[in-house]
């Protein structure tokens, strides 16, 4: 074991380059080719993503696309003001912020398990069917899952509730009842994107040699200690980095299926920011509104990677940079 | 090191092929805008020399096909000179209209004509003088003079009309009906919302279909709450806004018939006569129920009888004539409908583009003939000869598809101001029926007093106030509030905004009248 | 992975790790088999049976409509173009911009990373966008469908991360070599990446693929526009507006027609998995080299 972890902290370490005394200049001169390679990129982001920044000053603005960002007036905070004072803003967020915790908990880790059972099929086709077949879903647009959704779930005539039935002699209104409808909303995430998730695990795990496992078994490990110590681990920093990322979208749901599976009887818990600026923003088109709830997500968001990463530095884990 | 010198240079050339590439494309599209600039030059030159030169119309509509057409289409080329114009149409997918709407406004570069909803960006782009006030202008045309008034009156803005409509029937809503069933049962056509709870319950209970199964609802509603707003009206509620004595409006959920209708619609749904499931149920399945003979009857648009039918038949040819249509049936104040708002979004001239009144005449000049027989024809069927024959006397439209992608976008550009006049194949019994039905509802459709009102509220909020009456109101039909509950939603409402909102209404409606 | 002496629990675990894996590749699949049933089935069936596998009545009627015209091979045509020529420039962007990334002593390194973070999550939006597409003069042209997205900020900070922990030996090895940074990068860096290669092929090129919305504002040239844009077409008019619906000009498109075009949409995106598949194998040379 101590033969394992010494390998990869050795992965992990910078090599003895002497930059330290070289000047700024040479060094510059000395990464000519990194910056080289670094150019493309960076004319990529200042021309597609911050030239058109200035959109988010539109959260200030009554921004009116016909006058144009120029001629639109300037009101301040008033949109934020607005929104906060809104008396559908606590809702809001805690339908937010449930939500949320809910795929962090219950989705994210669904990819990392399916990759580490994935992994121990010995099966080469066996496992590449069964990863082809889990990836499918992840082509299937929200509207057909909502339809096959209400088939199986529907209280007049649905499979689920059939077999509900027999065994407890009553249905569930799975679709109606705001108790069932964040389980719900997981479960087709889980169901879709589970397997659209194990590929980058996949990816990270084709790069543990055989010889690890091989080291590991003459160390006498048993299949799941290999996976905890072997596997797991060259999962780790793939894992970290996810997690991070996604907290800075930590506030987004995915419109489309929220939109799709709301109806007047679970509209209470169903309500998040983002259907909420869905309406606001393109059913009527308050462009500066949408813009200020978008920034005040946005902001939450950074706080959250910053916070994040610097967590994850202080646990001695491979942060974001 | 020659290898890796040659990878950079590889590296540098894709960028400069790639560059290059966005180069030449950049050309071709100054040079399209160029040629716009100069059509749009010629047009003032034409002015001079008056009806000889085509005139230049730009127009931006939706396209609902894979395939809209372009310049080379024959059905195009007819138009055009039909109505000696050079038309430059872009069709932009209906699926995200608006966007691309929003965009085309913010990009400056307006076309001369361009289709919009009576959307918050639209009435804002009003307010800045993007758009001409056609109230003056349309008078003077054939055509676009014979505008529906209540239609005209739900696309204004205060008081204005700044756009023109694309009719759609104002009676529209109707009511799916199994005659057949009814046959079995020895029952006749609802005429009250008395009997139509009879049928109903007939239809749930007394097995219409004869299988022996209990297997039958009375109607069958989805998600979508069309149906419920249709048939409240049917008792006398108000089509969103009331007057009251005094003349000042109240929303429709204060009139008494409001609760009288919701205790109907409960008490159909506790006894088993609309299904069980319809708050949640897929709209996207919603007519297959009554496709497959589980419900008897579909309360939604006229033209919904004549598809079902067909369906119905496809599966067993033995159910033709199996399906009527009831407009409306009597509530305790009369026979009242829904209607409709009259139109599917409207075309509004641009003042940026369209500079000067001339202009602006051969632009409502070309629309005014488009709304003619022939041009209509012409719009919707394409060309004789290639789209369509005429045997026999007989509408025959083509079946080649590619023929079809040809001329059917073109459809889009029409308004259908005052008629539809383009040929159509025979109808079908039912297809005469809908016809009937949707001219009959015209006569008791309640229109809405406030729809061309615009409130600054509403705009804001409308989508939440609009949310907590109707979660509401199904809340109520399920059981799960009670008449307290009501109370509770409709104060709700009214520390929500909702006060506000009548206020405003109120006083835009009075400086209105 | 071979010969791995296996505990009765082991062998427990085993049985139920592939009955599990195939019930979930079967609960996640069926769905899909329905919709292609669905595509051959006929409109009444799919009105009268609310979910079958086998249509009792098999018809092609909706692949003659959609292959009836060339609009449909067209515009997976498009689509294929679209995705290869992306992938090809997201991925060349996305590596060459991840390595000088990965290595930490690189100045302005930090700053550049928090101006890639901050993109996550702040973003000028559609209208800002749009001007700056239509001011390079990319609209109506396909580079607006790759350019404005050619890097994901995501998968470059992942893509920086896989570089990070490749062995730095090999880069001083090759250094001592006489190799440049530019050397390192296509000679040793490039080569060991392949799984990392294999996944964002993959990624890129679904993103691509499924993108209709940057169609739907840039491409007004309907010969131009992708096979999801199309999709996009026939599932919106049905479901998403149901009381505005205008179907009054045009009858709404048949379920079964919207299958197809689901299946047809799909399918060539599908089959795309399995043949990359083999390429994350690959990637053991990566962990030899290490060990």
């Amino acid at each position: 074991m101590s033969l394992l972890s010494m390998k990869s902290r050795k992965v992990k370490t910078n090599g003895p380059l002497d930059t330290n005394q070289l000047t700024k200049t040479q060094q510059l001169l000395k990464d000519k080719w990194l910056y080289v390679l670094l150019l493309p990129g960076i004319v990529y982001f200042v021309l597609f993503k911050y030239m058109p920044m200035w959109g988010v000053l539109m959260a200030f603005q009554d921004y009116s696309p016909f006058k144009g960002f120029w001629q639109s007036d300037w009101v301040g905070f008033d949109h934020f003001q607005y929104f906060f004072q809104n008396p559908d803003f606590f809702r809001l967020l805690r339908n937010t912020l449930i939500l949320a915790l809910y795929d962090l908990i219950f989705f994210f880790p669904a990819p990392i398990i399916i990759a580490l059972m994935l992994n121990e099929l010995r099966m080469q086709f066996f496992k590449r069917t069964i990863q082809t077949l889990v990836y499918v879903p992840h082509f299937m647009s929200w509207v057909i899952i909502a339809s096959i959704t209400y088939v199986f779930l529907t209280t007049s005539g649905g499979a689920v509730n059939a077999v509900v039935e027999y065994f407890t002699g009553e249905k569930i209104n799975f679709l109606s009842s705001p108790d069932w409808f964040r389980p719900m909303i997981i479960g087709q995430v889980i169901w879709k994107e589970t397997g659209w998730g194990t590929v980058i695990f996949l990816a990270a795990l084709a790069s543990v040699s055989p010889e690890q496992y091989e080291a590991a078994i003459m160390d006498g490990a048993g299949r799941f200690r290999r996976m905890w110590h072997v596997t797991l681990p060259a999962l780790r920093s793939t894992i970290v980095i996810l997690l991070i990322l996604r907290l800075g979208n930590f506030l987004d749901q995915g419109f489309q299926q929220i939109f799709l599976m709301t109806n007047s009887l679970n509209r209470s818990v169903a309500d998040v920011f983002d259907t909420y600026v869905y309406f606001v923003g393109i059913t009527q088109g308050a462009f500066s509104y949408s813009t200020a709830v978008g920034l005040f997500k946005a902001i939450v968001g950074i706080i959250l990677i910053y916070g994040a990463d610097y967590l994850a530095k202080k646990l001695k884990q491979p942060g974001l940079f | 090191m020659k290898q890796k010198k040659k990878s950079i240079w590889m590296l540098l050339l894709t960028f400069i092929i790639s560059a290059l590439l966005i180069g030449c494309s950049d050309g071709e599209t100054n040079t399209s805008d160029e040629n716009n600039d100069n059509n749009q030059e010629n047009t003032n030159d034409s002015e001079a020399e008056g009806n000889g030169e085509p005139t230049d119309i730009s127009i931006m509509t939706a396209s609902f096909t894979p395939e809209p057409p372009d310049e080379s289409s024959p059905a195009w080329q007819a138009i055009e000179e039909f109505t000696n114009t050079n038309l430059d149409i872009e069709f932009v997918p209906n699926s995200n209209y608006d966007e691309r709407f929003n965009i085309t406004l913010a990009s400056g570069e307006l076309p001369d004509v361009i289709l919009t909803g009576k959307t918050p960006s639209f009435i804002n782009a009003v307010d800045d003088g993007a758009f001409w006030d056609l109230t003056d202008y349309v008078d003077e045309y054939e055509n676009l003079g014979q505008m529906n008034d209540i239609v005209k009156n739900n696309i204004s803005i205060d008081g204005r009309i700044y756009s023109l409509y694309r009719s759609r029937p104002l009676g529209r809503m109707a009511m799916s009906i199994r005659q057949d069933w009814l046959d079995n049962l020895g029952m006749e056509k609802p005429t009250t919302i008395e009997e139509f709870y009879d049928v109903m319950y007939a239809f749930t209970h007394d097995d219409p279909d004869g299988n022996g199964q209990d297997d039958t609802v009375g109607t069958i509603v989805s998600e979508y709450e069309g149906p419920w707003d249709i048939m409240q009206t049917w008792f006398g509620v108000p089509n969103k806004w009331g007057i009251d004595e005094n003349g000042e409006l109240y929303p429709h959920f204060q009139d008494p018939a409001y609760r009288e209708a919701l205790d109907f619609f409960k008490k159909m749904y506790d006894e088993g006569l609309v299904n069980e499931d319809f708050a949640v149920m897929d709209p996207a399945k919603w007519h297959d129920a009554f496709v497959n003979g589980k419900a008897g009857t579909i309360v939604d648009v006229a033209d919904a009888a004549s598809r079902n039918q067909d369906k119905m038949i496809d599966a067993d040819p033995s159910l033709e004539g199996a399906v009527d249509l009831i407009g409306a049936v009597e509530g305790p104040n009369g026979l009242h409908n829904l209607p409709t708002t009259g139109y599917s979004m409207m075309f509004a001239i641009s003042k940026t583009s369209v500079e000067t009144e001339e202009e602006l005449h051969k632009v409502l000049e070309f629309m005014d003939k488009m709304s003619t027989e022939e041009g209509q024809n012409l719009g919707f069927n394409g060309v004789e000869g290639r789209h369509y024959e005429i045997v026999d006397g007989v509408y025959t439209p083509t079946e080649d598809q590619g023929l079809v992608y040809e001329h059917e976008d073109l459809n889009q550009l029409l308004t259908f101001i005052p008629e539809e006049r383009f040929l159509t194949a025979p109808l079908q019994e039912i297809e005469k029926k809908e016809e009937k039905v949707m001219k009959a509802n015209e006569e008791i459709a309640v229109p809405n007093p406030a729809e061309p009102l615009v409130s600054e509220v509403y705009s804001r909020q409308g989508e939440q106030l609009d949310n907590i009456i109707l979660d509401a109101r199904i809340k109520y039909i399920v059981g799960q509030i009670d008449e307290s509950g009501l109370d509770e939603a409709e104060e709700l409402w009214m520390n929500s905004g909702g006060k506000e909102y009548i206020e405003e209404i109120n006083q835009l409606y009075q400086e209105a009248q | 992975m071979h010969k791995m002496h296996n505990t009765p629990l082991g062998r427990v675990f085993d049985v139920f790790n592939h009955i599990f894996l195939a019930l979930l590749g079967l609960a996640t699949f069926i769905p899909f088999v329905y919709v292609i049933a669905g595509s051959f089935a006929t409109e009444s069936e799919i009105a009268a049976r609310p979910f079958f596998l086998i249509p009792e009545t098999i018809t092609t009627a909706a692949y003659d409509y959609i292959f009836s015209t060339t609009t449909f091979i067209r515009s997976i045509g498009v689509s294929v173009l679209v995705t290869v020529l992306g992938t090809l420039v997201s991925l060349l962007l996305t590596m060459t911009m991840a390595y000088p990334l990965s290595r930490k002593k690189l100045l302005g390194r930090n700053l550049i990373l928090n101006l890639v973070v901050f993109t996550m999550v702040f973003n000028g939006g559609m209208i800002p966008t749009y001007m700056v597409v239509k001011s390079l003069g990319l609209l109506d042209s396909l580079w607006a469908l790759i350019l404005p997205v050619a890097i994901n900020p995501f998968y470059l900070i992942i893509v920086k991360s896989f570089f990070q922990n490749l062995p730095s030996e090999l880069e001083e090895s090759a250094k001592i070599d006489g190799c440049s940074d530019m050397g390192v990068f296509w000679r040793i860096v490039i080569p060991l990446s392949k799984p990392v290669i294999a996944t964002f092929t993959l990624f890129y090129a679904v993103f691509y693929w499924n993108d209709f919305f940057n169609a739907l504002l840039y491409i007004s040239d309907s010969a131009k526009w992708p096979v999801q844009l199309l999709l996009q077409q026939l599932m919106m008019v049905a479901n998403m507006d149901f009381g505005e619906m205008d179907t009054m000009l045009a009858d709404p498109p048949e379920e079964s027609l919207k299958m197809a075009v689901v299946v047809v949409a799909t399918v060539p995106i599908l089959i795309f998995y399995p043949f990359l598949q083999k390429h994350f194998a690959k990637g053991i040379l990566l962990g030899s080299v290490k060990g």
